[in-house]
């Protein structure tokens, strides 16, 4: 499959909003605009074929995906297509069980090659991180890289699964160019971790007829070596960039217990959100750190003794919404070859983005014996339960249990703990928890009981507000926020958003002050101008001194002056004119002192005189 | 190449074995070895001078020939393959670097067979190498046979050569000269283009044992293992298995004496093909071994007649998984004729095609059948097996135990009948097994080429068993009985007698080989 460029990738993706933490140094800055851009839009328009591009592209990143988008129309007007069916409502063919199994490679976090000293890079100098082995130089020999076996282990642990004492390192035997031995180090017969098992539940975004949860066993984890990189050039010409070639993967293989299109690709987006979680992956789908392929069959419902149908294998998905399109389109192709009475031939498919379609690669006569043989040059690697132990001790918290804890404990909304958890690998998260000690700080030691409302305030702005800042009225270029590992954010300091925050729950500034001052933090006006949050109110005066109830009553008094015709339509309603009612508030709003107005209460204070006081007055 | 069925394969490559020995007397006969000027070693120009050279160390202005699949600095390394026609490595392997260390001076790269593959150095992409005057019509032995020749026409003192089923053994044994296969792990493997990495070894050629104990036990090269061979053997590991033996402390000095040694005289390495010269240099050998005081019993290993045939399924499954790197595309040669075959195909098939020879062919597809889904339970498998059983079949037989498995224990109800009980605890145990190291004097190449392959692998009959169990094993020239009135047999008039120990006994094996030489060929003696 030709390489995906990672920032069309990202605006590709379901929701776009996965980001990892690797990302942050290696990334060119500029495709952190992705991160909020409104994907809304773009789903969108996905699935109207509008043949306008959607304005918030952004130049040059923008446009080769604007480019896809609109050739992908053109040829989807060409061919006259109907209006695709949503996924959500495409999850089951009646008659039909769809069987998936997944088979996921992830790149791993380390600082090494699997059998070689060289390091692993990302978008370094082709051929800048090359050892003999890795060229497969005759007379040179492969050297198991102890430390790669960390991560591995980490991963196999948060996916629950049995590490086993002695695993083994067999050849798979292909001839390409990206595999410079003729054959790929891999573990076939003798894995390093078996059995394991990941619960789902309906916020994993699992298909509804899955109901609440369910759960996915894995049959086994495997190390093996990645290829090379291909650089396709113009003509028949290829470039081989050797970087990659040797950096260790895992392999993660489900058994075939997958039912419906939107749960596969939820087992994906959570096996990437614990690999994340473990700091065992490097960098998720978006950024190729992640490919999936998967294994789907079909078979007739009327009859429960039906053994599993036929299966086709799709390789190389690079986005979750890849995962679940191929699956779909997939699954109704084999149901209408086996309806027309046909039969599925054993087969390896490819998919594009956007397509509709699976397409052929190579059929079962194409197939390659991998001539699967021990490596006779590396010892088996005996893993010792103690290690399994200490790294089972050290490992934290597992985003399940964050999730859970942010629900249980700041009554946060199921889809908002979500977001905090996944967002930039984690590094979110692990602000908020900044943000809360600092408020707990000032609130006292019973906040979370006694205040629930200010955190939830507080994770509101860090998920909502934060958005803002680096898509909205981006008058410079949009930034990364620079969240870091240890749970703070450059150009947000947690102190100073647990300051603002703090003073916004106690309704001493406005909401209004609040995001103006967010604004002067993220640029850097506090503390370049003004030292702090206080500072910064105190020297411009932003302090919400609300009008008393006289002045509101006055102030009301003033907004109603010459509007007997709405105040009319409150004599004869039936149904309580509440437009009406806010068309007036509005008018306070405007011709009172903003900075002084609480809406609600002014709306209190209005609704209360037209009741007690201009409505009778009508009357009389 | 139709896939050989597993009759074919399997069966007709043991051989047929003759049960009884018979004692004859002994007679020996010497002659000179001639030192002929000719040279089959293959000369390159250096591109450096050996400035990293050592000069300083206790052996010095030792000449080194080193065989074509061990990277030296300054020479190209081929394997005598066109694929690798003026492909030279970028580092020099560690046991070069090693013996420059130790101030030897590397003099030249030796021919050989085709990335090892061969019995008789015939199947060189390059030239063929053939035996040292007056035995210019003879094979060399293979596949180290440019390594052979040239210590035996004094191009060299000492050669490098690979043993992975009796590489350095046969032609040791066809040119009268000496050569060793240390234990498996001992010496680094780094820099050495594997053929079968699980058999592969480096070996040393020599004209007598004297310089190869020298430079292994006496320069202590046991003691050194390389980080950057992943099968070398650990320091710890190193040490553990050296305190169990003798002979490497008292380096120095020479045995004088095999008493209180026993010798194993293996009945089934008796075999109907064996030359029956050979067969009466190897007793008249056995009777010397006695005369020096040393013991002499017969022994059975029943997994011998097999193990043949899982060498030529264990090596060439290895080679063609191996021989999968060489495309043309980062070294070596190309086959850039006609237009590319990437579409539809493979980038390199072509490359392949004509950059591979014959044999090394035939041992791919050999290999890559046998590896393949359908055969790998019936032969790769079954033939790792086999090679259990011929360890497990040496362990038995030796008195030292295998220093790299936990004790062993051998019930005699699981042995086969045809294993002699010595006393009630079982049958005898020896320190070393003695045995003709080829079947036959050196061929003529003329018959040579028109052999089959099988009847060319049945050439290593004797000296696979060692490999597959990793065993030190050394062979040195004995003398063989001639019949004046033939002017063959005044030319043939040594053979090859192969000593194996347990493993990491190769100091013993050294010495003991020693001290055999003078006994067994009365040419060595008069030299030492």
């Amino acid at each position: 499959m030709p390489h995906v460029r990672p920032a069309t990738l990202s605006r590709y993706l379901l929701q776009g909003q996965l980001i990892s933490r690797g990302c942050l140094q290696t990334r060119p800055r500029v495709q952190a605009s992705s991160i909020t851009t409104p994907h809304v839009q773009l789903a969108q328009y996905l699935h109207t074929e509008t043949s306008e591009s959607p304005s918030n592209g952004r130049a040059s990143v923008g446009v080769p995906f604007r480019k896809q988008l609109k050739d992908e129309a053109k040829k989807q007007k060409a061919l006259g297509k109907k209006k695709k069916k949503k996924n959500v409502n495409n999850q089951v063919v009646d008659g039909w069980e769809l069987t998936v199994g997944i088979e996921i490679h992830a790149q791993l976090n380390t600082a090494k090659k699997l059998f070689s000293g060289a390091t692993t890079s990302f978008n370094d100098s082709p051929n800048t991180h090359v050892a003999y082995f890795d060229l497969a130089t005759p007379g040179s020999q492969p050297l198991f890289q102890k430390e790669t076996l960390l991560p591995a282990l980490r991963a196999a642990l948060a996916l629950n699964c049995e590490v086993q004492p002695i695993s083994r390192f067999d050849r798979k035997h292909y001839f390409h160019w990206d595999q410079p031995s003729g054959y790929q180090i891999t573990q076939y017969y003798e894995p390093f971790a078996r059995d394991g098992r990941i619960q789902l539940q309906s916020r994993d975004g699992i298909a509804a007829e899955d109901g609440e949860s369910v759960s996915i066993g894995i049959k086994q984890i495997q190390m093996e070596q990645d290829t090379a990189k291909t650089l396709a050039q113009p003509g028949d010409v290829h470039w081989i960039d050797f970087n990659r070639v040797g950096m260790p993967l895992i392999e993660i293989i489900t058994h075939p217990e997958i039912h419906y299109p939107a749960t596969a690709a939820a087992f994906v987006r959570k096996v990437q959100n614990l690999l994340n979680a473990v700091d065992a992956c490097v960098s998720g789908m978006e950024a190729g750190g992640l490919r999936a392929d998967v294994n789907v069959s079909v078979r007739r419902t009327d009859d429960p003794s039906n053994p599993l149908g036929q299966r086709t294998e799709i390789k190389n998905l690079s986005s979750f919404k890849a995962v679940e399109d191929a699956i779909i389109a997939e699954r109704d192709r084999q149901i209408a070859v086996l309806e027309a009475g046909g039969v599925i031939a054993g087969e390896t498919r490819g998919w594009s983005i956007g397509s509709t379609e699976t397409r052929h690669l190579r059929g079962k006569e194409g197939e390659v014996d991998y001539r699967y043989m021990p490596d006779p040059d590396i010892a088996p690697l005996l893993i010792a339960p103690d290690l399994v132990t200490h790294l089972r001790d050290t490992m934290g918290e597992l985003p399940d249990d964050v999730v859970d804890a942010l629900i249980r404990d700041f009554g946060l909304s199921s889809k908002d703990a979500m977001s905090l958890v996944s967002l930039d690998g984690g590094m979110r998260v692990e602000y908020f928890w900044n943000v809360v000690a600092r408020l707990q700080s000032q609130l006292g030691a019973n906040a979370p009981q006694e205040h629930k409302p200010c955190f939830q305030l507080a994770a509101n702005w860090i998920l909502h507000e934060f958005g803002r800042l680096t898509a909205e009225r981006s008058d410079e270029s949009a930034l990364d926020l620079g969240f870091s590992q240890e749970g703070e954010c450059i150009r947000v300091p947690a102190q100073h958003l647990a300051d603002l925050i703090h003073h916004l729950y106690n309704r001493r500034i406005t909401a209004k002050v609040a995001k103006e001052l967010l604004w002067a933090i993220f640029r850097g006006r506090v503390p370049g101008e003004y030292h702090t949050v206080l500072d910064a109110i105190e020297k411009e005066g932003l302090w919400f001194e609300e009008l008393s109830s006289d002045e509101y009553a006055a102030l009301a008094d003033d907004a109603v002056r010459g509007q007997e015709d709405i105040l009319r339509q409150f004599l004869d309603a039936k149904v309580f004119p509440q437009g009406k009612l806010m068309f007036l508030v509005g008018r306070m709003v405007r011709l009172g002192q903003e900075e002084r107005i609480d809406p609600k209460n002014a709306e209190a204070v209005m609704r209360d005189r037209i009741q007690s006081v201009y409505v009778p007055a009508l009357k009389d | 190449m139709p896939p050989l069925s597993r009759r074919q394969h399997m069966g007709s490559m043991s051989a047929r074995y003759v049960r009884c020995i018979q004692l004859r007397a002994a007679f020996g006969l010497t002659a000179t070895p001639s030192r002929a000027a000719h040279t089959p070693i293959r000369w390159y120009a250096t591109t450096g001078g050996y400035t990293d050279r050592q000069d300083n160390n206790e052996i010095s202005n030792i000449r080194l020939a080193v065989k074509d699949n061990i990277a030296a600095k300054g020479f190209q390394t081929t394997c005598a393959s066109n694929i690798l026609a003026g492909t030279e490595i970028p580092f020099a392997a560690t046991i070069v670097t090693q013996l420059r260390n130790h101030g030897m001076e590397v003099v030249g790269k030796a021919g050989m067979d085709e990335f090892g593959m061969g019995t008789h150095s015939t199947t060189s992409a390059f030239e063929s190498v053939h035996n040292a005057h007056p035995l210019e019509k003879y094979s060399a032995g293979g596949s180290s046979g440019g390594s052979a020749v040239a210590v035996k026409e004094g191009r060299a003192d000492i050669a490098l050569g690979t043993d992975t089923g009796g590489s350095v053994r046969m032609p040791a044994a066809y040119t009268g000269t000496v050569g060793f296969k240390p234990s498996y792990g001992m010496l680094s493997r780094w820099g050495v283009v594997p053929y079968a990495n699980s058999l592969d070894t480096v070996g040393f050629l020599a004209r007598t044992v004297q310089p190869i104990r020298e430079v292994i036990i006496g320069s202590n090269l046991y003691k050194e293992h390389d980080s950057r061979d992943p099968t070398s053997l650990p320091d710890t590991v190193r040490s553990r298995c050296t305190i169990e033996r003798e002979g490497y402390t008292s380096s120095g000095q020479r045995l004088e004496t095999l008493e209180g040694l026993t010798f194993g005289l293996p009945l089934e390495y008796n075999i109907e093909e064996l030359d029956s010269r050979i067969r009466q240099g190897w007793l008249q050998a056995l009777n010397a071994i006695q005369t020096l005081g040393g013991r002499v019993v017969p022994v059975s290993l029943p997994s011998t007649r097999n193990a043949l045939s899982a060498y030529y399924v264990i090596a060439p499954a290895e080679a063609a998984s191996n021989l999968a790197k060489y495309d043309g595309i980062r070294y070596g040669k190309r086959d850039t004729n006609g237009t590319s075959d990437a579409q539809d195909g493979v980038l390199y098939a072509r490359t392949r095609g004509s950059g591979f020879g014959n044999e090394v062919k035939r041992r791919i597809l050999l290999g890559s059948y046998t590896l393949s889904s359908e055969a790998i339970d019936n032969y790769f498998i079954q033939a790792q097996k086999v090679r259990q059983l011929v360890r497990r079949d040496f362990d038995r037989i030796f008195k030292l135990d295998n220093p790299l498995l936990d004790e062993q224990h051998f019930d005699l109800s699981e042995m086969e009948e045809s294993i002699g009980i010595e006393t009630k605890l079982g049958p005898a145990q020896v320190d070393f097994l003695v045995c003709p190291t080829a079947p036959t004097t050196p061929p003529l190449l003329e018959h040579v080429r028109n052999q089959t392959p099988l009847d060319l692998y049945m050439n290593d009959v004797f000296t696979v068993p060692a490999s597959l169990a990793g065993l030190p094993a050394i062979s040195i020239p004995m003398d063989l009985s001639i019949d004046p009135a033939s002017e063959e047999q005044k030319l043939l008039h040594f053979g090859g007698l192969q000593l194996i120990g347990q493993y990491w006994d190769d100091a013993r094996i050294l010495s003991v080989a020693e001290r055999l030489s003078g006994h067994v060929a009365k040419a060595s003696a008069g030299k030492l």
